[in-house]
């Protein structure tokens, strides 16, 4: 198989100079398929994000996302730049839930390169990714830093 | 409507609160879980997660990989799904994750577990019948192997504070 023919030719370790912003393509509107499948997937038993009726006397009046979806949803719509080209996910830090996010919301993804450093390996560096995720309403819902072990072109990429 | 059976019920309450968060307690989490390429499949896809690493097992070989990893979104969530009985079950925003790290891959029919310990916990300046927690997080797979790593803080309710 060559493995390069099946990911984007733009998203290699060397593509990825600090300072770089990025509006990744494609939004995503939250509701029960996102929320209560996945929620109820991962056995989160916190009942505020698939009992409607336990929150409707909260300030929320309806279920919210569980911040563990959110996370992966604003990764995951950042993704296709920033980890097609991945050989590992190694981390995340400094994760912050800014504002709740309820069914019918939209997500957007928004990603800067923080910094870059060779891995313990040749034919990969590391890269330090900052995210936002942001409703329809610009509003930050979710922010924080990623490390990916991401392939060199030099090594993986067309010969 | 007051039925007979509603009134003879016993409450079976399924949280601990603030005052139940002594820095040091470790929590030992129940059920375990075993991750199979359908949740997987599914987690991958309704998230949009475009890595082949996680849906083309073709691909995932050509890494030298037995077929296709376990998405590390899914394994994050799944160990802090296990905890939530124990943890953050009572109510209270999520406020963040600190220091997480993924450790070894994780493979369909992998199952993990999980346990946590308090780390830290304080007052709400803002709320006083809430406080903050901080719990450090730790998943493994059946080979005591850890998969995650992460320290997480909630805002928790204090005894009394619900019905």
């Amino acid at each position: 198989m060559k493995v390069s023919a099946y990911t984007g030719k733009d998203n290699y370790f060397e593509d990825f100079v600090p300072g770089i912003v990025m509006r990744h393509a494609r939004g995503k509107t939250v509701e029960a398929i996102e929320n209560v499948i996945l929620t109820n997937l991962v056995m989160n038993t916190a009942e505020g994000h698939f009992n409607e009726e336990a929150m409707r006397d909260t300030p929320f009046k309806h279920r919210i996302t569980f911040g563990g979806i959110t996370a992966s949803l604003v990764i995951g719509l950042a993704s296709q730049d920033t980890g097609e080209n991945a050989l590992a996910e190694l981390g995340l830090n400094k994760i912050r839930f800014k504002a709740p996010v309820l069914h019918g919301d939209t997500l957007h993804a928004y990603t800067e390169v923080v910094s870059v450093k060779d891995a313990d390996r040749a034919d990969a560096g590391i890269v330090l990714f900052r995210h936002w995720g942001v409703n329809q309403h610009n509003k930050i819902v979710f922010e924080g830093e990623r490390t990916v072990l991401v392939k060199r072109r030099s090594h993986w990429g067309d010969k | 409507m007051e039925h007979d059976f509603i009134k003879r019920a016993v409450p079976r309450p399924k949280c601990n609160y603030y005052e139940d968060f002594e820095p040091g307690r470790v929590f030992e989490h129940h059920w375990g879980r075993t991750l199979n390429e359908g949740d997987n499949s599914l987690y991958t896809t309704l998230t949009m997660f475009f890595n082949p690493l996680y849906f083309n097992a073709e691909f995932a070989k050509a890494h030298g990989h037995a077929g296709v990893l376990i998405n590390p979104y899914l394994v994050f969530t799944t160990v802090f799904g296990l905890s939530v009985q124990d943890l953050s079950e009572s109510g209270g925003a999520f406020l963040g994750v600190e220091d997480l790290e993924f450790g070894v891959p994780v493979y369909p029919g992998d199952t993990l577990t999980a346990r946590s310990t308090v780390v830290d916990r304080r007052e709400s300046s803002t709320h006083a019948n809430m406080g903050i927690a901080t719990w450090h997080t730790q998943g493994f797979n059946q080979r005591g192997e850890k998969v995650v790593d992460f320290k997480r803080t909630n805002m928790i309710a204090k005894k009394g504070a619900r019905p």
